[in-house]
């Protein structure tokens, strides 16, 4: 391929001596503190985690000499810690991350060691999901360029990473949308002790990806300060001047082992081991400002007595700084919901014509995407004319909000969450609503994005806040098998930092929908999708209707059994508490609506009055979240029990796509009729 | 002064066997060994015929001693002198960039006004990409002591046979 023709802004005879002095400090600060940072762990002070940079200093010096602070937003991967300091980042912020202080700026000591941020500049938290950070570059770069800001996303990652199938996902989806955003490949040749040729059979792994169309990609010499200088510039020139991504791979040697938990000695040779330290990038700059007659001797050994006397003193204040406290661990889970004034229990006495559920899901979109311009939507088959979402729960909004706010998405589940997460990384006025899959259970590739972004709130101690609502048509009676039946939410509730909501009627399905596009905070919306248009789910819907999070409905008052449910089953459970109320009993059916938060004391009022639990949902019995339901109903009103807890759910199998299969494997009336039946024998 | 130069690291192994094979192919006459690491301007002034050794380093770099003598190298007027280059480089480790070193450096004395000497056909080799290649020639002679070191002996020979010619 023909290499870019890279202008020389930057060289050892041009650059200014200021420049020049401001850079070397950073590289001889920087390389003490990643000298010193092992004696930490050595000394059982913290910093378990180091992964040293040397070898990697031209590059992260030019990266971080590039960013703009409060404009550009950056994304950097374990390994840069010089880019951290270039970007501004004080030696003693540095170590207050290694050692994991309550004032460290990163995470409070929430997240791992050498895992550098600082939100409030835009040095953004990332996950130790390497390489994952480039979907949140991505999503970032859409609202600088939406908003039409001159700036640019970076993303630092290395070469291994680049083998995750996400990293595609990002430059695809940066090339289709022509983004500003720079992805650096840092070259050391290894991902701890694998050897590049185990990782793809291109050397210059950049290269994998000149088929794309729009994208630029350069590579330079991430030893060198100048050849990365001038690689950055132009770079930034390209994204912020022609709004193209570009794919930057520096070469770089990794003098040291990948971590402290590593060993290069067990598989590089002395040889090896040399040459790498030959080509160390601080020994080449210094050697040049010497040679070329920038700097003497002299005045680059007093840059080193201020870099020590700073790291002596930066050292002093990071060890008397405070420690988190352990009561600390419930702050920023999640952040506090939008509070409903008008429906404060979110329930309502409106009268007039019914809508369908799927008509109160898409008129509160668009009710609220006209509320907030920040408000944006995507997702697979989403956005063509009249289509909008496989069941059409979007129609018509990309006619009304125009082909910027409502788009369709490749066909790529973690691209379409991680840029979510990425799009509100730019303010926080942002709410973004995702139709995360077709259907929930295609939903799994995804899952990478969803957990880092369940994390998100909590790691950076509350400094960033995604402000996303997930939505996914979900569940069975369909006949649809698998990919298309299942239900997910057994397994997405043992995620803390999302919140999971599963309505059975329109009217909660669109104030559930309003409170959490409102609110701050990962909210998931499981919409079942049998329901969409059947009448027996329709209701009255008044305009401005709202349902706060962990406020369960009762939907039929009882004094025998609590019922408890949600989704499809709550009118599965309604139908046999008729039948069983024409047989002299009376059950309360319980529609738990929001299952996290989960509405405890509406559970336990009612256990209270009927003594027997019957907990009924679509998905299985076995690993169900009925199974947690049990659990705090034993943990907290074992007392009041007259009978053991009884649960009905799906069969411990995949969802058959045979109606008689299906039918076979998920709950039915009869089944909660006869479940309820045995109960009340007791 | 009319001197042939032969500048290589005199800290490589390889590079500077092949050195002293193109030095012994020479006969030993009219012909300097300077170490490329101790290298300075002067030595480019004060002669009119040179051999420079640009082995490949990393994915397709100079090594340290030539990148950090460029600079001052850009400066000079190197019209009415000659140069050939030679370098180590592996096809089959590295072959999206096989002997690249060569081509950089060459393309650098170009620009000071340098004649090039001591371009090869390319046949006989297999690589994907090489900086040093242009059209159906390599603007030196690169060597690959990995794969084909049998070929090494009787490349030089020829090679130095060409140099005896174009360097007159």
């Amino acid at each position: 391929m023909n290499e870019l023709e890279i202008p020389r802004i930057y060289s050892i005879k041009t650059t200014d001596k200021e420049t020049l002095r401001k850079w070397l400090y950073l590289m001889i600060i920087g390389r003490a503190i990643d000298d010193k940072a092992p004696n930490y762990l050595k000394q059982a002070i913290g910093w378990s985690y180091h992964a040293p940079y040397a070898g990697h200093d031209g590059i992260q010096l030019a990266v971080g000499y590039h960013f703009e602070k409060n404009k550009d937003h950056i994304f950097l991967y374990y390994r840069e810690m010089l880019t951290a300091m270039a970007c501004g980042m004080t030696a003693e912020e540095i170590i207050l991350n290694g050692i994991s202080k309550a004032t460290d700026p990163s995470s409070a000591g929430r997240h791992m060691s050498n895992h550098f941020a600082k939100p409030e500049w835009n040095i953004h938290s990332v996950s130790s999901s390497t390489g994952n950070h480039t979907l949140h570059a991505v999503g970032v770069a859409r609202a600088i360029k939406y908003y039409g800001e001159k700036a640019v996303a970076i993303s630092g990652q290395g070469e291994s990473s680049v083998s995750e199938g996400y990293v595609y996902e990002a430059f695809n989806g940066a090339d289709k949308e022509q983004l500003p955003v720079i992805f650096v490949i840092q070259d050391n040749g290894y991902g701890i002790s694998v050897p590049k040729k185990d990782q793809t059979a291109n050397r210059k792994v950049a290269n994998n990806f000149i088929g794309l169309k729009h994208t630029r990609i350069i590579h330079c010499n991430g030893k060198d300060v100048f050849d990365s200088m001038n690689a950055m510039a132009e770079a930034k020139r390209i994204t912020i001047e022609e709004s193209k991504p570009v794919i930057l791979q520096a070469n770089c040697v990794r003098i040291h082992s990948h971590s402290n938990s590593d060993d290069h000695l067990l598989y590089r040779n002395e040889m090896e081991r040399n040459y790498v330290q030959d080509y160390d990038p601080l020994g080449k700059f210094r050697r040049l400002l010497v040679r070329y007659n920038r700097f003497s001797e002299a005045e680059i050994e007093e840059i080193e007595q201020e870099a020590r006397a700073e790291l002596k003193l930066a050292h002093k204040a990071a060890m008397s700084a405070p420690d988190p406290s352990p009561e600390s661990i419930y702050d920023f889970v999640l952040p506090e919901p939008y509070v409903s004034e008008i429906y404060p229990d979110g329930l309502h006495n409106e009268h007039g014509e019914k809508k369908k559920l799927i008509t109160g899901l898409n008129e509160t979109l668009k009710a609220e995407f006209r509320h907030n311009p920040d408000t944006f939507i995507w997702g697979q088959d989403m956005a063509n004319k009249d289509k909008g979402g496989i069941f059409n729960v979007s129609k018509g909004l990309q006619k009304e909000f125009g082909e910027k706010r409502v788009f369709n998405a490749p066909i790529a589940e973690d691209f379409i969450m991680g840029t979510a997460n990425g799009m509100s990384r730019y303010n926080d006025k942002i709410r973004v609503v995702v139709e995360g899959a077709e259907f929930a259970d295609y939903f799994w590739p995804a899952m990478e994005q969803y957990v880092d972004t369940s994390h998100d709130y909590w790691r950076s101690n509350g400094k960033f806040s995604p402000n996303i609502v997930i939505r996914l048509a979900s569940g069975g009676y369909i006949g649809g098998g698998m990919y298309h039946s299942q239900n997910i939410e057994g397994s997405l509730a043992s995620i803390p930092g999302v919140r999971i909501v599963y309505p059975s009627f329109a009217d909660d399905a669109a104030g559930l929908l309003r409170t959490a596009m409102r609110s701050r905070g990962l909210t998931m919306i499981m919409e079942p999708k049998a329901l969409y248009q059947d009448p027996k789910a329709a209701t009255v819907i008044p305009d401005d209707f709202e349902v706060p999070f962990g406020k369960a409905r009762v939907r039929k008052e009882g004094k025998d059994i609590t019922v408890l449910t949600y989704g499809n089953t709550t009118h599965l459970c309604i139908d046999a508490a008729n039948k069983l109320e024409h047989e002299g009993f009376s059950l309360e059916v319980i529609d738990l609506r929001s299952l996290v938060p989960l509405d405890e004391e509406t559970i336990l009022k009612s256990v209270e009055k009927t003594n027997k639990v019957l907990i009924v949902h679509e998905d299985k019995v076995f690993g169900g979240f009925g199974g947690e339901l049990a659990a705090i109903i034993s943990d907290k009103a074992f007392n009041l029990l007259d009978a053991p807890i009884k649960r009905v759910g799906s069969t411990f199998t995949p969802v058959g796509f045979n109606r008689i299969l299906e039918k076979a494997i998920l709950p039915n009336a009869e089944k909660i009729y006869k479940a309820a039946k045995d109960l009340l024998d007791y | 002064m009319s001197n042939k130069v032969i500048i290589y690291s005199f800290h490589t192994q390889k590079s500077k066997k092949v050195a002293e094979k193109i030095i012994e192919a020479f006969g030993n006459e009219n012909i300097v060994a300077v170490n490329a690491e101790e290298l300075t301007s002067e030595i480019f002034e004060k002669n009119d015929h040179f051999i420079l050794s640009a082995p490949t380093w990393f994915d397709g770099e100079l090594p340290n001693y030539w990148d950090e003598f460029i600079p001052e190298l850009e400066d000079m007027d190197l019209s009415n002198k000659t140069f050939a280059v030679f370098g180590l480089g592996d096809q089959q480790g590295y072959p999206e960039n096989y002997c690249d070193a060569i081509g950089i450096l060459v393309e650098v004395l170009e620009k000071c006004g340098a004649t090039i000497v001591g371009k090869i056909p390319a046949g006989g080799y297999t690589f994907e990409s090489s900086r040093a290649l242009r059209g159906d020639h390599f603007v030196g002679l690169p060597l690959d002591q990995e794969n084909q070191a049998k070929l090494t002996g009787e490349r030089v020979k020829r090679w130095v046979e060409q140099l005896k010619i174009e360097m007159r």
